[in-house]
């Protein structure tokens, strides 16, 4: 079964800091859908307040057709009768109880017979590699198995959504990887919509259908994975997202010669069109800065302030001024500290920004 | 305010702020915890604030038995009567300011001193090389283990006074003379025997202050140079200087409020404490003094600890250790002064701990009192049966139907009011930690936290003011077994609620949580999730709550009669009626238990359920 979930205006506030502001949100049935954001803008309690575990301020929460909360006609549906399954980031398993009772624990309350519940969790606990495990106490787990008996816990009452909050942040990096692929599997496989917090945008852009950037009890932006990387509606977000960081400077706008270019620190670069305004910040991503060991025509010289060699790729960070850029590699240069270095743009490539409200700009737009 | 909202398009009539308001009310209404947590507002407001209420209405209406005092009463109108009398009446001296001095006096000394000694002894025991240091802790703490009034006894044993009454004692038998009154009875034996009892109560908190000092502080000091001496004199005491007063402030909070050893110490020759001079007001039928004086009590507490907590606080700042460690260096060597140190402190715990218990146990032989004599030796009063010639027929302890139902009642009140009393405590802590924040919680927090600013015997004066004859709803408790669990139940609420507290507070949000999302009900989550694995954290306190309810006194004396009996008030009758060897067999019967049950209070906390509960939380 899928549901969409449907979030209107919602309103949340923790005594004088307001944690969700008039948010609104449509969750396609069957998506995985992130919330991404740092920590205090809000995406954890998003997540409670679809749970039931948070009483909105204002607003409504819909999930299928049914309204679980709506400030304006009283109603908050428990969180019991939601028919959510969440992982919390702690995994929360009852330490007093076996794996089995753990994992069982949803469907004794509804009444299931023994026998039946035994099947169940069985095969749940089967796929996820995790049989003959029933017996043991969460204390004598580790990190990894811990966590999925968190998963089959919810998976265990076949919830028509799944809701996430940070549940792979416990885990060491190579675990943290394995599991991403296992969760997206998960996802394939049952198709169930499921909300997933996270603060790691690596996470969010391998996993997701469409990410959620929040900031400040605000979304600043929804989409697929690469809509956000390419088109970041913000400043915010085009920082947030994309490792290593955007490269963003501040420039001004000239036209010469009927050519667009854009004028910043001591150096200029050409760009593909300019906005009617005479300031703007550029966004360039590190992989769309080419460096050239020699002269080049329309290049601009740099000095190479640090290498970091890193596997496949290699980030340098180049200075001129008082302008720093960071170059993403895939050749294996040998460069060497303050060498000097000649940088070219893809002016195709360059994403512009208004430089008060920090909103992307777009080709065709008015002053 | 739009009558058209542009978010969900819906009008705002009046039909859907009626509707949002009926249903915010069914939703609070239906739900369990908001029912539970306002009939316990209720259950507390009744048996805490009414209890208080009804002691200052006592004291300000006029009574039918006022008529043979004052020729002006109108039964039930209000009156100042009273107040003016204890306060400025022609016996106002005798019982308001006298006794009130003499609480006041014995009650500082005595915590001073306690204090004092305490720390020495903590400091011995915790940061130095003294050869048995572990032993020698725990059998220091029996003084305040054992009953108050088992010191009191076994100070009159040996120093008893013929001049005031009674056979000679151990003192004039074995020096042929008799001691001098002053050291018999009075402010010094009372204040002598409270540093005795209450001198463990000190070293436990000193020591758990000592424990926290950031031993680098004074290495720096030693590295510097400085002796010893100088390092606790000018470092450590002074660092542990928040800790001390309040120490001394929790000390004197209990000191105050002593009964039995004032009683047995003070009143033979009219040396009476606040406390005494309730009981025997009671005695003599002058309830509204008997009040007074408990409100004044309560005014004493109240205003020691609102000083501890101004005093403490604005210098725990200064005083905060930045960045410490805690106590993790070498512990002080005393070199040549280690073996003798250990013994000045073992001679010390012996006299203190184990003679006083010696002494009972030999009273509780002799035949006759006061013949000290190893012919005058008898089992007769434990195992006797009854004898017309020897204690108005009284039989021993083991065949006397009035002790064994003592000891069944005893028994029946600590285990019944030790588990309510935890379960109680347990619910309002989570209530009030799940809460936080709300009215409710507040509320429920701040009243579960009166009962510690009541001294027993003011508290059992309140109990009676309210339930000694029926009031419109409030049934007439007195004498019954109820009302006893009832206070004592509540009396322990401030400690069963700060055990339950950390219980809760362990077991985390989020174990709860993911129960809720299951589908699990309030009843169901508390069920199967917080009570198994509040169970361990609220065991132990469940256990302190026995012990110290087997050996409560002055907090039941009031609402006890001969029905509902427990061991350590009929011990008290006993030793009230000179019959001295039963009295002290109680006692020792008592004490007997009392140490058993911190026995297995210690096998508890190193059991294995323990560890299992506490690694699984981690």
């Amino acid at each position: 079964m899928r549901v969409p979930i449907e979030i209107r205006g919602l309103t949340k506030r923790f005594g004088k800091v307001t944690a969700l502001d008039r948010v609104n949100l449509t969750i396609e049935a069957g998506e995985f859908l992130v919330l991404l954001g740092p920590s205090g803008c809000g995406k954890t309690t998003l997540l409670r307040c679809i749970a039931g575990l948070e009483r909105p301020d204002e607003g409504e929460i819909l999930i299928g057709e049914r309204v679980v909360f709506s400030f304006r006609r009283g109603i908050m549906v428990p969180s019991g009768k939601r028919r959510v399954g969440m992982v919390f980031q702690s995994y929360a398993l009852w330490p007093h109880m076996a794996v089995y009772e753990n994992v069982g624990f949803g469907l004794r309350l509804q009444k299931v017979p023994r026998k039946e519940v035994r099947e169940r969790v069985d095969l749940v606990l089967k796929d996820l590699a995790m049989d003959g495990l029933g017996d043991r106490y969460p204390s004598e787990l580790s990190g990894g198995q811990q966590q999925r008996v968190a998963l089959a816990r919810l998976l265990a009452t076949k919830p028509p959504v799944f809701l996430m909050d940070e549940p792979l942040s416990n885990l060491d990096a190579r675990l943290r990887l394995d599991m991403r692929s296992e969760l997206k599997r998960l996802h394939h496989d049952s198709g169930v919509t499921t909300v997933y917090v996270t603060h790691d945008q690596t996470e969010a852009m391998t996993m997701a259908t469409r990410v959620a950037v929040m900031k400040d009890g605000l979304i600043q932006q929804v989409g697929r994975p690469q809509e956000i990387y390419d088109q970041p509606s913000n400043v915010f977000v085009a920082e947030f997202v994309g490792m290593p960081r955007i490269n963003m400077l501040p420039a001004k706008t000239v036209l010469q010669d009927g050519r667009p270019w854009l004028e910043m620190d001591d150096f200029r670069l050409s760009a593909s069109w300019i906005p009617p305004r005479d300031r703007a910040i550029v966004g360039i991503r590190p992989e769309d800065v080419s460096i050239s060991l020699d002269p080049e025509p329309n290049a601009v010289e740099f000095q190479v302030y640090a290498v970091l060699p890193s596997g496949p790729e290699l980030f340098v960070q180049t200075r001129r001024r008082h302008t720093t850029l960071v170059v993403r590699e895939t050749r294996q240069l040998d460069l060497q500290m303050d060498q000097r270095v000649w940088i070219t743009v893809d002016p195709s490539a360059i994403n512009l920004y208004d430089d008060t409200s920090g909103v992307l700009l777009t080709p065709g737009e008015e002053a | 305010m739009h009558l058209f909202d542009s978010v969900s398009g819906l009008k705002r009539t009046p039909m859907t702020v009626v509707e949002r308001w009926l249903n915010q009310l069914r939703y609070r209404v239906t739900s369990p915890q908001f029912i539970v947590s306002v009939l316990l507002l209720v259950v507390l407001v009744y048996l805490v604030l009414v209890p208080l209420y009804g002691l200052f209405d006592r004291t300000l209406i006029w009574e039918q038995k006022d008529a043979r005092i004052s020729r002006e009463i109108e039964v039930g109108q209000f009156t100042l009567f009273h107040w003016k009398n204890v306060l400025s009446g022609r016996l106002a001296n005798a019982f308001l300011f006298e006794p009130l001095v003499n609480t006041l006096i014995t009650g500082s000394v005595a915590a001073v001193i306690a204090l004092l000694l305490g720390g020495v002894l903590s400091w011995f025991v915790t940061r130095t090389d003294m050869p048995g240091r572990a032993l020698l802790k725990t059998v220091l703490t029996v003084p305040f283990i054992i009953p108050s009034f088992a010191i009191a006894l076994a100070w009159e044993i040996f120093f008893r006074n013929p001049n005031i009454g009674g056979p000679p004692g151990f003192f004039q038998v074995i020096l042929g003379f008799p001691p001098p009154e002053w050291l018999s009875y009075g402010p010094i034996p009372i204040i002598i025997t409270m540093v005795i009892h209450f001198f463990p109560f000190a070293l436990l908190l000193v020591s758990g202050a000592l424990a926290t000092i950031d031993t680098q502080l004074e290495e720096s000091a030693e590295l510097l140079g400085a002796s010893r001496w100088t390092i606790l004199r000018k470092i450590t005491f002074p660092i542990v200087t928040p800790a001390f007063m309040a120490a001394f402030t929790l000390t004197f909070g209990r000191t105050i409020g002593t009964f039995a050893l004032p009683f047995f110490l003070g009143t033979p020759v009219r040396y009476h404490t606040l406390s005494t001079m309730l009981y025997s007001s009671l005695n003599m039928g002058f309830e509204p003094i008997a009040y007074i004086l408990g409100i004044l009590l309560i005014a004493i507490t109240v205003l020691a600890v609102y000083l501890s907590s101004r005093v403490v606080g604005a210098n725990l700042r200064r005083f905060e250790t930045v960045g410490g460690k805690g106590f993790k260096g070498q512990p002080t060597g005393l070199g040549r002064w280690r073996w003798p140190s250990f013994c000045l402190l073992s001679t010390f715990a012996l006299i203190t701990a184990i003679l006083p218990l010696v002494i009972l146990a030999y009273q509780t032989l002799m035949l006759i009192d006061g013949r000290y004599g190893l012919d005058n030796l008898t089992f007769h009063f434990w195992i006797g049966h009854s004898d017309p010639n020897i204690a108005h027929g009284e039989p021993g302890v083991l065949h006397n139907p009035i002790i064994l139902g003592a000891t069944w009642n005893s028994i029946r009140l600590a285990v019944i009011s030790s588990i309510i009393g935890a379960f109680l405590g347990l619910i309002v802590a989570y209530i009030v930690v799940r809460n936080r924040g709300s009215w409710i919680s507040t509320l429920l927090d701040q009243i579960s936290f009166l009962p510690f600013l009541f001294p027993g015997i003011a508290f059992g004066a309140m109990y009676l003011s309210i339930f000694a004859t029926r009031q419109g709803p409030i049934p007439a408790l007195y004498g019954t077994f109820t009302v006893l669990v009832v206070i004592s139940v509540i009396k322990r609420l401030p400690y069963s609620v700060r055990t339950g507290t950390s219980a809760v507070t362990q077991i985390g949000q989020e174990l709860e949580e993911a129960a809720e999302i299951e589908g699990a009900t309030w009843f169901q989550r508390i069920r199967r999730i917080v009570l198994p694995l509040a169970t361990a954290g609220v065991v132990s306190g469940l256990m302190v709550m026995f012990v110290g309810i087997m050996r409560e006194l002055p907090l039941i004396i009031l609402l006890i009669t001969p029905k509902t009996r427990v061991l350590m008030t009929l011990g008290f009758r006993y030793a009230e009626e000179d019959q001295i060897q039963l009295g002290n067999a109680l006692v020792l019967l008592v004490t007997l238990i009392t140490i058993m049950g911190e026995l297995i209070l210690w096998w508890l906390g190193k059991s294995r359920l323990i560890r299992l509960q506490e690694k699984q939380l981690e």
